[in-house]
């Protein structure tokens, strides 16, 4: 396929803050190609660059250094028909609370080029569609989060965007609110859209994305199917609890059997070269160095540990 | 993944500019009308202003030559422009909530045209000084306001009230772009509070002495508050009173809503 | 002027307890200092608005004051000094009463009122701030103003006139706000109060002579008592220290600050009963 016909490219995209010693390199040359039809997910710990990668591709942010495409558009000169083929839903979904659903739908409608006669019947089927058509007279200052978060989508739909950016769309919601999003989003890739999904929940970019990728430091670190990046990490993560005096000859014995890896507080963790059947052999020589075990953990490799690999930290509250 | 599923054709419908100044025009008519506590200071200054130097300045109309022998008459023009300005400056202030909020963003996101995003809020700006003049207008009525010069007159007052509110709006859309916090706030008000009063504001320029009338005669705010006060005071309209202050609201608009624009584009830059 | 704290005394009076009493009061008017210092953006326009209006005022009206019914004054800048201490000290009183709603709001003062401070010591030491600021107000508008051709006729006594008159006003327009924040323990509401001093002070003599004004806008001016508080001062200014001036000066502020202070107080057992 023509790169030029993908929904999202971005090549060497970069954005510094400040200039000489302060400088901030927020993106420091990222490069994606994203297939149409895709969900995409792009995760990375806070800081690390993720919504400066989405602002920048939406056309809010100017880049300082390389080019993006997005539906086929450049996203700096051409950036008004990247907006009119792009749909954003931004982190916090900030809305203004003195409007009621309805009306922030109709003038978005408005500000998209609907003709008057569609506007009223745009937003009563995406309220509807969103499931939001009882409550779309009152101000969203009396929403809950969830609310917002199916109000911000709806918003973010009203033009049937082919290209839709999603940064953080279930932060802080509660998991009954999350799978409800998580169907609509399947939803709407099996319709066609093309998802660029930023998340800091590895379950999430494992149940919805195709392909992944990580940034961190402003950089793109890993980048694949999670299938893929999971058999790259390849061996399983052995976790065993210690006491912590003997973390330091424990350590020694375990990195005789694989790689050590980042793990929980208190744990000792290793990526067992030989796979599963090294469990008993390291059990042995810590028995053997007189180290009592607390705890003994063996998992396959999940995202968990790809990102963990790759970044050095594991997210909170991540789960494989 | 489905691929071979190409984008979807791309649609060449374009926002038109009006539409899209309306409706943001319209947003924030409606939302100051939901915001009392910043709303009602907005009409009742001007009215109490009026009505308060008018009372408490009774006496400047027995200085030999003054221009009008109703102190209302000479008040009520400032008040209402001061009124107009808040207009615009207040439409600045809506602006830093939207931008600390984020919602702007989704404003920004939009393809609707940018001046659109300039125009909409003057709009607005516009008709709510075309309101607050029309209620000082009335107070100033009851409480013994005469315009001098019929409807012609007091016309000129809502020139030069829609002339403030434009440049009101072009400065507190600028600063608010540039800063993006209450900073701007702070520097709309204070900048344009020094201007208008450093004018013909309280008396006339020929009764004034010293740095005042320095000030007052090279700031072109003066040319302004003189165009206002044409329909309420006793001196014949003359093309020589009023072109100063239609060039004045002129230019300084165009400067300040180039400002804002320009200001904008610089809002993805960082 | 009765003393608030011997007013109501709402702790047991023994030796060590009412040191103890003088040094809290102390402690909370050094913090309620403190913290008007910390606020310079609520500081400075009441230095500088007062300042900027006097100026504009003496360079817009230096022809009004040969009108009939002004007094004899050399400028306006003489008669505009009275106005331009009241309308400072009125704009700068307001931010001790705003920091204590602020206070009720963040449960700041719940903990003070836990602790063993005595009530009354709270409220004056809360004012006591403000009645510092106000003094400095006045003393820094008279020697601002002094180079540029001011002239007060009751010289250094007259000043002083005025430091104690700024003062006491000080401590009555502080203490209205804080019954009003204690009333409402918001500082919105407190906040929303302040127009009204604003318009208490054009419905005055603060800037024009009563006898020059006229009809309804007159009789409300006669009423007020701002007017009789800003004339007092002004004579002080313009024909020098009399028995009839330091009264007015005085006595209007006096016994608005014993009012205040009493429904204050009022407020702060109500509230106290009432959690």
């Amino acid at each position: 396929m023509v790169e030029s016909a993908l929904p999202i490219v971005a090549d060497g995209l970069q954005r510094h803050f400040g200039s000489g010693d302060d400088i901030v390199k927020a993106v420091d040359g990222v490069d994606l190609q994203i297939q149409p039809g895709e969900i995409f997910g792009f995760l990375g710990p806070n800081g690390a660059g993720k919504s400066t990668t989405v602002r920048m591709l939406t056309t809010l942010l100017r880049p300082t250094g390389g080019t993006g495409r997005v539906a086929g558009f450049d996203i700096v000169t051409e950036a008004d028909s990247v907006r009119r083929n792009i749909g954003v839903a931004l982190q916090d979904a900030a809305i203004d609370p003195l409007m009621t659903g309805n009306e922030l739908l109709r003038l978005q409608a408005v500000l998209y080029g609907f003709p008057k006669a569609q506007h009223h019947q745009r937003a009563g089927e995406l309220l509807e569609r969103v499931g939001l058509t009882a409550a779309g007279d009152r101000r969203v200052g009396t929403y809950s989060g969830g609310m917002r978060r199916r109000l911000d989508l709806a918003l973010s739909l009203i033009h049937e965007p082919s290209v839709l950016f999603l940064d953080e769309p279930t932060t802080g919601l509660d998991p009954m609110s999350r799978i409800s999003l998580w169907e609509e989003i399947r939803r709407l890739n099996n319709d066609g859209t093309t998802v660029l999904l930023t998340t800091q929940y590895l379950e999430e970019a494992d149940q919805l994305a195709e392909r992944i990728a990580i940034i961190d430091h402003g950089v793109i670190v890993r980048k694949g199917r999670p299938t893929e990046l999971k058999a790259e990490v390849g061996s399983p993560t052995l976790f065993v609890t210690v006491d912590e005096s003997s973390h330091q000859i424990a350590t020694g014995l375990l990195a005789k059997f694989g790689d050590l890896r980042p793990s929980p507080e208190g744990s000792l963790g290793v990526g067992l070269h030989e796979g599963p059947s090294a469990v008993s052999n390291v059990v042995r020589e810590l028995d053997d160095a007189g180290i009592t075990v607390g705890n003994l953990e063996l998992r396959e490799p999940s995202l968990d540990d790809v990102f963990a690999e790759a970044t050095g930290y594991r997210l909170e509250g991540a789960e494989s | 993944m489905r691929t071979g599923q190409a984008v979807r054709p791309i649609d060449t419908r374009r926002t038109p500019h009006s539409a899209a100044a309306v409706g943001l025009a319209k947003r924030s008519i409606v939302n100051i009308t939901r915001l009392p506590s910043a709303f009602l200071p907005s009409v009742i200054m001007p009215v109490f202003q009026s009505i308060a130097f008018a009372g408490t300045f009774f006496a400047i109309i027995q200085i030999p030559g003054f221009p009008t022998d109703r102190s209302i008459n000479w008040f009520l023009p400032l008040g209402t422009l001061m009124g107009a300005g808040f207009a615009g400056i207040g439409i600045g202030f809506s602006t830093i909530r939207d931008l600390e909020t984020g919602f702007y963003d989704r404003i920004r996101l939009t393809p609707a045209p940018r001046t659109a995003l300039i125009t909409g809020p003057l709009m607005a700006a516009l008709i709510r000084a075309v309101l607050v003049t029309t209620i000082v207008i009335i107070v100033g009525l009851m409480f013994g306001a005469r315009p001098t010069h019929g409807p012609g007159g007091v016309l000129l007052l809502y020139v030069a009230a829609a002339g403030i509110a434009a440049l009101g709006t072009g400065w507190g859309l600028g600063l608010a772009f540039r800063f993006r916090d209450m900073r701007a706030a702070a520097i709309m008000q204070l900048t344009f509070f020094l201007l208008i009063f450093l004018t013909d504001a309280q008396t006339p320029l020929f009764i004034m002495e010293g740095w005042l009338e320095s000030a007052a005669s090279i700031n072109p705010f003066t040319n302004i508050i003189r165009l206002a006060r044409l329909g309420f005071l006793d001196a014949p309209i003359t093309w020589n009173n009023m072109w100063g202050g239609l060039i004045a609201i002129t230019a300084i608009s165009a400067l300040t809503l180039a400002f804002a624009r320009r200001s904008l584009d610089r809002l993805s830059d960082s | 002027m009765t003393s608030p704290v011997a007013a109501a005394p709402l702790t047991p009076t023994r030796a060590p307890a009412q040191t103890s009493v003088i040094a809290q009061t102390w402690a909370l008017s050094v913090r309620s200092i403190q913290s008007l210092l910390r606020q310079p953006s609520l500081v400075i326009p009441s230095l500088i608005f007062p300042l900027f209006f006097a100026a504009l005022g003496t360079s817009s009206f230096s022809r009004a004051i040969e009108l009939p019914g002004f007094p004899a004054v050399d400028s306006y800048l003489d008669f505009a000094l009275a106005g331009a201490i009241v309308q400072g000290i009125l704009f700068g009183s307001t931010t001790g009463a705003t920091a204590l709603a602020t206070d009720i709001e963040n449960g700041f003062f719940d903990r003070l009122l836990a602790s063993p401070s005595t009530r009354t010591g709270i409220i004056v030491g809360r004012m006591a701030g403000g009645m510092a600021y106000g003094a400095f107000q006045t003393l820094f508008f008279v020697l601002v103003l002094l180079p540029f051709g001011l002239t007060i006729k009751g010289g250094v006594g007259g000043v002083i006139g005025l430091m104690v008159s700024g003062t006491i006003l000080a401590l009555a327009i502080g203490a209205l706000m804080s019954a009003m924040a204690l009333i409402t323990g918001s500082s919105e509401a407190v906040q929303g109060a302040f127009p009204l001093l604003f318009i208490a002070l054009f419905f005055s003599s603060a800037f024009f002579p009563r006898e020059t004004m006229s009809g309804i806008y007159g009789t409300l001016a006669d009423l007020n008592p701002v007017s009789h508080l800003v004339e007092g001062m002004r004579d002080l200014v313009i024909e020098g220290v009399s028995a009839s001036a330091l009264a007015r000066a005085i006595l209007v502020p006096g016994v608005l600050a014993v009012i205040s202070i009493a429904v204050s107080l009022r407020a702060l057992r109500h509230r106290l009963g009432a959690s």
